[in-house]
């Protein structure tokens, strides 16, 4: 549940575990059979007047009339991809096909592209939907598909990549990142596959993928010792078929759903099962989700939670809304997860790269004020965004609820500091606290009984304080 | 030292607590604690290097490889002008620096630096066999590696652990939200810090039993023997592109007990020194010159830091470079001007270096989009009030038939950057840090 999707509470995990494995895994996989009404952002469509408007802006009659046209397009660039970040993060926390999701999630940090070039949020949802759609199909066809796509032709330069002066950006990455890993090519086959992705580009109004012939190099290339007038379909192609590829995508796969350090035998097993489907990941990813290994004591609960994952996880388990839009946002970005705008094309590192000293404290006060609500000051939490924050605070955005902590416990679990804490470290944790932790807290319960609703809130936010919360 | 029972106790503490794989678990200062003792034991070389009056040295990435043929401009030179038809900056835009080289029209925050005396260029710093990959190359810079070598700690990581260890984890402070791999080490050391009125655990009431439970979570336990570490053999952090992961025998958990404590050790400290030093100087709106901006106030206040590490990104010009990479060298030169004459104010400036350098320069040709493609050698910046001001290292050819692959060929390696800087600035052995001698420049008055 806290793998394939993005946590639960205690009775959704019940409901999954009496499902048994086997049904359990088609539950998330078969996703298809699940019906997902989600309706897209309502700008989500090309716009047919941004031509209009951009010429407005290159042709207004004086400076201060173009920086004002400028910002208006900026803010609405603004607010779409706030809107578009928005609207994924409820689809995670609460669509009917969190894998699905998840899988998209992943996506999206492998074929990383960002708001920050792009610019274009229709785009970005555009390349969202084609994770989505092809999330666990076959991967020659979305690598495919994720290469001709509007927003990486923008981000790694296919757009403007020219047979008489081919860009190298896409050739260099697709390799490097997103099929083979660094090693596996030379600097020649970067330059040779440059000339066979030339042509690709976009239509005229810049709305939609289009190629372009006379801008393609119809002479021969060399690409991995083979000479021939290749597309860049026929590269990609060629890509898949490199021994290094099936390998490169089942070990992160694997790391992104199992484990940081994934053991070679078991990449082996699963790439060998992966080429001989065909490429079909939904094939790889039921051997993934079915096999013993995922489940061994020193692969469960290995993992940093990404920030994306703390929250959705946390309000689960304290059966509370999604902060509000910016609320949500704030946090994310805080932590180091701004959705649709990674570092860079490597995507995030995930992994220990998740922690730092400053945002494991960032960590710990937010969890402050998702259980206590808006009654915990944030004194300059946010940083160089406190001007925002505050005018929209006013506007009463800022504002979350405190959870009702009662509701999460029985009469039963609260009946002493012993059972109270054995129901907290199950609902949050799944798992037992270090002594000395578990030490602070009986300290710090001991004398409380009987337990008391700000007792209860305060241990909430302390346990999700701890190392221990921060894994899954 | 002739006293057995101290030798016995040293050969001990190296062998079981600062040599082996348990200092990533143990809180710093109790390795500290232990290290103390090592050092008196071991004298000069593990000597623990913090103090107020200690050299500081200012790390600045600039990520995406920064192009040097236009920050650096060989304005009278026919090759340059040849292979750039559209992004070279005419001759006479150039603000001069002798009768060949000039900067950028927009690096004015540099040129005043070097009027100054206050800049050193270092030309032509590059490595053998250079890779263009983004990730590959930063991360040779980082650990300051061989091409053909993957190492696992950073060279400053190395210098912590040669020159520091056991220090207070603010030895070495990141601004911004992930730890450089250059920080990585054998006993993980340096916090990451972004505001610091955040940093701190925020209690949700007047009563602070909440904050002193939250204390006794991270207090190491007296009844724990540290000294008991099982079969854990001797393990490091181990990086993969340029970020730091986790290798065969540690744990996620036990990274996060560590940097849990570190954030509450450190975050007192830090909070009450950036609270001495209000940021009331002028520094433009950049983030990196906010950044610049908070280094500045940690050092006025006295943090015992040797190493600040800030980033600054935008320099990956496939792309329009011209528009994108003026940007950038005019945002890093007016907040460098800035920071300079802050330090200058507040007394401080004396003992501050800082050094710019980036995974690659680019590819002398032009591409086809305005920008230019991964390629290999560049220019790195040297600042401070006692560098000898000019430009140091060999001056590399444009001439197509001195180019490699399309590439300027290096005349300084990035090893001899590094080891000038460990002798003559943060006065330790660049051996043990670097593993192999590298001739050094005179980059210090």
């Amino acid at each position: 549940m806290n793998r394939a999707g993005f946590g639960g509470t205690p009775a959704d995990i019940e409901t999954l575990r009496k499902m048994g494995l086997y049904r359990a895994v088609s539950w998330f996989v078969d996703y298809d059979k699940i019906p997902d009404p989600t309706p897209a952002p309502d700008w989500a469509h090309p716009d047919p007047d941004i031509i209009a408007r951009r010429e407005a802006i290159r042709n207004a009659a004086d400076p201060e009339t173009r920086r004002m046209l400028q910002q208006q397009q900026n803010q609405e660039q603004t607010s779409q991809i706030a809107d578009l970040r928005y609207w994924w993060i409820r689809r995670m926390a609460l669509g009917s096909r969190p894998f699905q999701e998840k899988m998209t999630l992943f996506w999206h940090g492998h074929f990383a592209t960002s708001f920050e070039k792009v610019q274009m949020p229709y785009f970005l949802w555009l390349q969202n939907e084609t994770f989505r759609q092809n999330a666990i199909g076959n991967f020659n066809q979305l690598l495919v598909a994720a290469s001709e796509d509007p927003a990486m032709l923008i981000y790694l330069d296919g757009a403007n990549s020219h047979k008489d002066a081919p860009n190298e950006n896409f050739a260099r990455e697709v390799m490097e990142l997103f099929t083979l890993g660094e090693g596996n090519y030379t600097e020649q086959d970067i330059q040779q596959a440059a000339k066979a992705y030339t042509g690709w580009g976009l239509s005229k109004d810049r709305l939609r993928y289009e190629y372009h012939p006379g801008n393609h190099d119809e002479g021969p290339k060399t690409v991995f010792g083979q000479t021939g007038n290749y597309t860049g379909e026929d590269v990609l192609n060629m890509i898949c078929q490199k021994p290094e590829c099936a390998p490169f995508i089942t070990k992160k796969i694997w790391r992104f759903f199992a484990q940081d350090q994934p053991p070679p035998p078991i990449v082996d097993a699963l790439s060998h099962e992966f080429l001989a489907h065909n490429f079909d990941l939904k094939h790889l990813m039921r051997a993934i989700f079915q096999s013993k290994e995922f489940y061994a004591p020193d692969v469960i609960r290995s993992q940093i939670k990404s920030p994306v994952q703390w929250l959705i996880a946390c309000t689960h388990q304290l059966q509370a809304p999604l902060p509000t839009e910016p609320m949500s946002l704030v946090m994310l970005r805080q932590l180091g997860q701004d959705l649709f705008q990674p570092p860079n094309v490597k995507g995030w590192d995930g992994g220990i790269a998740w922690v730092t000293t400053n945002n494991l404290l960032d960590r710990d006060n937010f969890a402050a004020a998702l259980v206590e609500g808006n009654r915990v000051p944030l004194p300059g939490l946010l940083g160089q965004m406190r001007g925002l924050l505050n005018s929209m605070a006013e506007d009463g955005l800022m504002q979350i609820a405190p959870v009702d902590v009662t509701a999460l416990f029985t009469a039963g679990d609260l009946s002493s500091p012993y059972s109270f804490l054995e129901a907290l470290q199950a609902r949050f944790l799944n798992a037992e606290l270090k002594p000395q932790r578990l030490a602070s807290f009986t300290e710090f319960l001991k004398a409380r009984s009987p337990i008391e609703e700000t007792d209860i809130r305060k241990s909430i936010r302390l346990i999700m304080c701890t190392p221990e919360y921060q894994l899954t | 030292m002739n006293n057995p029972l101290f030798t016995t106790r040293r050969d001990f503490l190296r062998t079981t607590l600062l040599g082996g794989a348990l200092t990533w678990t143990v809180p710093s200062f109790v390795a500290q604690t232990f290290s103390a003792l090592h050092a008196e034991a071991d004298g000069a070389l593990t000597q623990v290097a913090t103090g107020k009056d200690s050299p500081i040295l200012v790390l600045i990435q600039l990520a995406g490889g920064n192009d040097g043929l236009n920050a650096v401009v060989p304005y009278t030179n026919d090759f340059y002008y040849n292979a750039r038809p559209t992004i070279s900056i005419p001759a006479n835009q150039i603000l001069p620096l002798n009768d060949s080289l000039g900067l950028n029209p927009a690096m004015t925050g540099f040129k005043s630096l070097f009027d100054a005396g206050h800049l050193s260029i270092v030309n032509g710093v590059g490595y053998p066999n250079p890779n263009r990959s983004h990730f590959r190359s930063t991360e040779i810079w980082q650990t300051a590696s061989d091409e053909d070598k993957y190492l696992t700690d950073g060279w400053l990581g190395r210098y912590f652990d040669n020159a520091c260890q056991g220090c207070d984890p603010t030895i070495a402070v990141n601004i911004g939200p992930r730890l450089p791999q250059a920080f990585a080490s054998h006993s993980p050391t340096g916090i990451s810090l972004e505001n610091p009125d955040s940093y701190r655990f925020i209690g949700s009431g007047k009563n602070d039993d909440e904050t002193v439970a939250y204390r006794s979570m991270y207090t190491p336990n007296p009844d724990e023997n540290v000294f008991e570490t099982g079969g854990n053999s001797g393990g490091s952090v181990s990086m993969v592109s340029g970020t730091v992961t986790l290798q065969n025998g540690q744990s996620a958990l036990d990274f996060l007990e560590r940097t849990s404590m570190d954030a509450k050790v450190s975050s007192d400290k830090i909070r009450e020194i950036a609270g001495k030093t209000p940021d009331n100087s002028k520094y433009p709106a950049s983030g990196l010159a906010k950044n610049l901006q908070l280094v500045a106030r940690l050092i006025g206040g006295g943090l015992p830091t040797r190493i600040f590490y800030v980033s600054q990104g935008g320099y990956d010009t496939h792309t329009g470079q011209r528009g994108g990479q003026d940007a950038r060298l005019r945002e890093l030169g007016d907040a460098l001007k800035a920071f300079t004459d802050d330090l200058t104010a507040m007394n401080h400036f004396d003992r501050v270096m800082i050094m710019t350098f980036s995974e690659f320069g680019r590819r002398v040709h032009e591409n086809g989009s305005q920008g230019t493609d991964h390629g290999a050698a560049a220019p790195m910046f040297l600042i401070g009030a006692n560098m000898k001001q000019g430009l140091l290292g060999a001056e590399p050819s444009l001439d197509p038939t001195d180019l490699k692959d399309g590439d300027i060929q290096y005349n300084t390696d990035f090893r001899s950057v590094y080891a000038s800087i460990l002798q003559q600035w943060l006065k330790t052995n660049p051996l043990p840090i670097l593993g192999e001698p590298f001739p050094t420049l005179p980059i210090v008055t």
